[in-house]
């Protein structure tokens, strides 16, 4: 995890950079990214015809510009991180020191919880494969594609959703037979599925879990190499429980309804219309999910009850306070985003709600919104403070006591600590 | 009732071949039943119920008409043939039957809903055939390059078997095409807030880049706070939809939707298809349980009247005539865009000459609804099913058919060629790129 202790939760406001300056400096500037700790704004920005650099607070990455530059963004423990060309060939850039290797194409940045393991999808030689720090897995069959991968939390495991058998044009048998697998360090599974979806790691990283597609309409999860014994008619992602990675849960199909099963039995007895985002709270001992109880009627469910509120558009991943006690949930209706918390709509909508941080005690749920173009941070409804060109979403401290706002006025970025208390 | 007779050149399709020496009587019932009892209800009812056997839907139908009237292409005969035999036999039918079934609903109907717009109670017979489709497709009784597509989808969440790497080098390369046009354009990846998220299908990357190359550079005119993903959710095109996978078709939606909400845009606007229409506007967000899609989705024909009825594109040069349109079924007559699109010609074509029927009227292209993803074997079945649509473009006397639907592109290229119509197929965007003016301070 980043440890955000070692943060400076002391300085009330500063500078960090005047971004104005860019503009008059460089041909042209991409939008902008900001470290974890706020202490750092980047973007891309085009220094000639082809040539391009990464401008970083007050300096760049160096005199010498690439060829492409994209996909920058810092890792955790603030280090920047972006995909570049030089001669035609692509390779990553840390802090402006590139790898060594250079690949036919590279995507798909992912870091550890502490920013220490690197990782992304390169092509080499027409042959797919994950680079974990500058390191490409050495896989015992040529990788044909990677669809996605995942990382745990300590880095140590990364899976991958991959292509391991060549399949020719149209051929159905051959697809049906199965050309997808889970690819773990480099190791493919044993079985190959007809798709995979839904890869997920336990946060321990000892176990691996996804959909898998057995046939045309027959769906299941896998979980370590070993299918659960029940199929169903469509699944969605499964989530494993956050202390206890034996346990997994996940939305299933049967007779046109949705269920929620753990283990591959029925633990929520209501049917949904539709049941999406199941979220364990932070001991297991509860689940959330969006659920629709009928057509275009959307609410969060907590242990299988739906909340009486309802909402007619949509529902995004509900998530529960630090002690369990409340669920937050960014719903749409009528046009509007609002931010609803046990069922209640707490203020305005707006263009656009961001996902939010509760407090620790769970008494104050922050969050940024959107309206007519500006941001604010909004706190339990109500928009606090000043509007922003752009803004990060606000992070709270540790100890619980303040929060980290950082946002751009005037095209100048600054980074602010208030008090909670005062929001 | 009497037996329908079918006059047919025998079509080599290895799937519904292989697929009918497979199938069980007990796995159709099963099946059949499964689908009749549990996926439709009143609506299916209703209108078996309702229909009164009428015919008035034939004239409706370009597939009737173009095979000089033969009542097998009746719309009426296709139901008859197909859905009314599976509920009066309860689901006990034959292999060959179910295969028959896949001929007439994947590749003899083009679920285009012209039907119902003659149908004296308004029966959405295509409604029907969606239902026979899911049928067979639940029986894996489905041509082979429609379920290859299919599987595409399932695999790659795109149509075009398009790998993640190959999808962004691509936007990456379009981005300079784009600037060739206009030196500033960007084609921004992953912007998280944009006004707009562009989604295209998956024949884009693979066969017809220029088109975002094209988009890269009017974006840029209109100056469109816009972005497109680096991963998969971009391709809004649904053949899943058409051969009755509904999981796969609800997943492809679903990711397409989800990856706009992770980007945190406004609204989707889409390029110019037709059926991706259909499928992001009604049938994923309805399988899902949206009422309608959660973010806003812009067809690209509102997308250029907006642009060009409020200026942010100005017409310097218009195209000279005479120039014709295609409409687009699911765009036109099912989501009423018809006025809008002749706004726009209209506005980049110094010679518009419409088409007879037009608008919600016109005559589907024969190639949506995946019929033309049924492939080569089913081809030359098609093109002469749409005679009536050709002789329909000879008389407009155009040089020109501007089409905004893949598959009415690829579909109308294929009329053209095998009648000798002399005519080019341009999607809209490939005229607005050469007519619109393009600012001093962004020219090259």
């Amino acid at each position: 995890m980043v440890n955000s202790e070692n943060w400076d939760w002391e300085c009330k406001e500063k500078l960090v950079a005047d971004t104005t300056k860019w503009k008059s400096q460089f041909e042209d500037v991409w939008e902008p990214y900001i470290s974890p700790d706020g202490e750092k704004i980047a973007s891309i920005v085009k220094v000639g015809e082809g040539e391009f650099n990464i401008a970083v607070n007050k300096e760049t990455w160096g005199e010498e510009p690439f060829e492409k530059i994209w996909y920058p963004r810092f890792s955790p423990d603030g280090r920047l991180t972006a995909l570049i060309t030089k001669e035609m060939e692509w390779t990553m850039a840390v802090d402006g020191k590139t790898w060594e290797e250079m690949y036919e194409y590279i995507w798909d940045t992912k870091f550890s919880a502490d920013g220490k393991v690197i990782a992304a999808t390169t092509k080499q030689d027409g042959v797919y494969g994950i680079t974990v720090n500058e390191k490409t897995w050495k896989c015992p069959v040529n990788l044909q594609s990677i669809a996605s991968y995942v990382i745990s939390p300590d880095g140590k495991t990364l899976a991958a959703i991959a292509q391991t058998v060549r399949l020719a044009e149209a051929d159905l048998d051959g697809f049906l037979k199965g050309t997808w697998s889970v690819v773990v360090n480099g190791k493919p599974w044993k079985d190959n599925y007809v798709d995979i979806y839904g890869l997920t790691i336990s946060d321990d990283g000892k176990n691996i879990a996804a959909e898998y597609r057995a046939a045309i309409c027959e769906y299941g999860i896998v979980v370590n190499e070993t299918p659960w014994n029940e199929k169903f008619g469509c699944t969605w992602e499964p989530v494993f429980h956050p202390t206890n990675s034996d346990e997994i849960t996940t939305p299933v199909r049967q007779g046109g309804q949705w269920f929620l099963a753990t283990n591959g039995r029925i633990v929520w007895d209501t049917g949904f219309v539709s049941l999406l985002y199941q979220t364990y709270s932070p001991d297991g001992s509860k689940i959330a999910a969006a659920v629709a109880p009928q057509f275009a009627k959307w609410t969060v469910a907590v242990d299988g009850q739906p909340w009486s509120t309802t909402f007619n558009e949509c529902l995004l991943k509900p998530c529960f306070s630090p002690d369990g006690r409340k669920v937050a949930v960014i719903a749409k209706d009528s046009g509007n985003w609002l931010l609803v918390v046990d069922g209640t709509v707490l203020g305005d909508g707006y263009e656009n709600i961001w996902p939010p941080a509760f407090s620790p005690n769970g008494d104050k749920v922050i969050y940024k919104v959107e309206k007519n173009g500006k941001y604010a941070v909004a706190v339990n409804g109500k928009v606090k403070g000043k509007e922003y060109e752009a803004l990060w979403n606000p992070v709270v401290s540790p100890d619980g006591t303040k929060v980290m706002i950082c946002g751009v006025e005037a095209g100048k970025y600054y980074r602010k600590v208030v008090l909670l208390s005062d929001l | 009732m009497k037996p329908t007779i079918v006059k047919r050149e025998p079509v080599v399709d290895d799937a519904l071949d292989h697929c009918a020496t497979k199938l069980t009587p007990e796995q159709i019932e099963k099946v059949v039943n499964e689908v009749i009892d549990k996926e439709t209800g009143g609506r299916l009812w209703t209108y078996v119920n309702t229909c009164i056997h009428c015919g008035l839907c034939a004239e409706a139908c370009q597939w009737y008409l173009s095979n000089d009237r033969d009542v097998s292409y009746a719309p009426v005969t296709k139901v008859k043939d197909t859905i009314w035999v599976m509920l009066e036999k309860k689901g006990k039918v034959d292999a060959a039957f179910i295969k028959r079934c896949s001929e007439i609903a994947h590749t003899e109907c083009n679920v285009c809903r012209r039907c119902g717009m003659y149908c004296p109670f308004g029966i959405d017979i295509a409604y029907m055939m969606m239902v026979v489709r899911r049928i067979c497709a639940k029986l894996e009784m489905v041509p082979l390059y429609l379920q290859d597509t299919v599987h595409s989808h399932a695999a790659t969440m795109n149509q075009m078997w398009v790998k993640p790497d190959e999808w962004i080098d691509t936007l990456q390369w379009q981005e300079e095409e784009g600037q060739g046009y206009v030196p500033s354009a960007r084609l921004p990846l992953e912007k998280e807030g944009a006004e707009v998220m562009y989604s295209v299908i998956g024949p884009e990357p693979k066969f017809l880049a220029q088109l975002l190359g094209n988009i890269t550079a009017i974006m840029k005119v209109a100056n469109i706070d816009w972005t497109m993903p680096a991963t998969a959710g971009w391709d809004n095109s649904n053949m899943a939809m058409y051969s009755g996978d509904f999981e796969v078709m609800a997943r492809v939606e679903r990711l397409h939707y989800e990856t706009a909400q992770r980007l945190k845009v406004k609204k989707i606007v889409m390029g110019e298809c037709g059926h991706a229409f259909r499928g992001a506007e009604y049938d994923g967000p309805t399988w899902m349980g949206w009422m309608r899609p959660p973010i806003p989705l812009i067809h690209a024909i509102s997308f250029y009247y907006d642009l060009i009825i409020s200026g942010r594109i100005k017409i310097a040069k218009k195209a000279e005539g005479p120039i014709t349109v295609q409409d687009p079924c699911n765009v036109i007559r099912n989501a009423g865009l018809g006025k809008k699109l002749r706004y726009i010609m209209n506005a980049v074509c110094e010679n518009f000459v419409d088409v007879t029927p037009n608008d919600r009227h016109n005559y589907c292209c024969n190639a949506g609804g995946g019929v033309i993803n049924v492939g080569p074997p089913w081809k030359k079945k098609r093109v002469q099913g749409n005679r009536i649509k050709a002789e329909q473009f000879k008389r407009t006397g155009a040089h020109t058919i501007v089409t905004p639907c893949h598959n009415c592109h690829s579909g109308i290229e294929d009329i053209v060629n095998t009648y000798k119509l002399g005519m080019h197929v341009k999607f809209f965007s490939e005229i607005l790129i050469e007519a619109m003016e393009i600012p001093e301070d962004l020219q090259p």
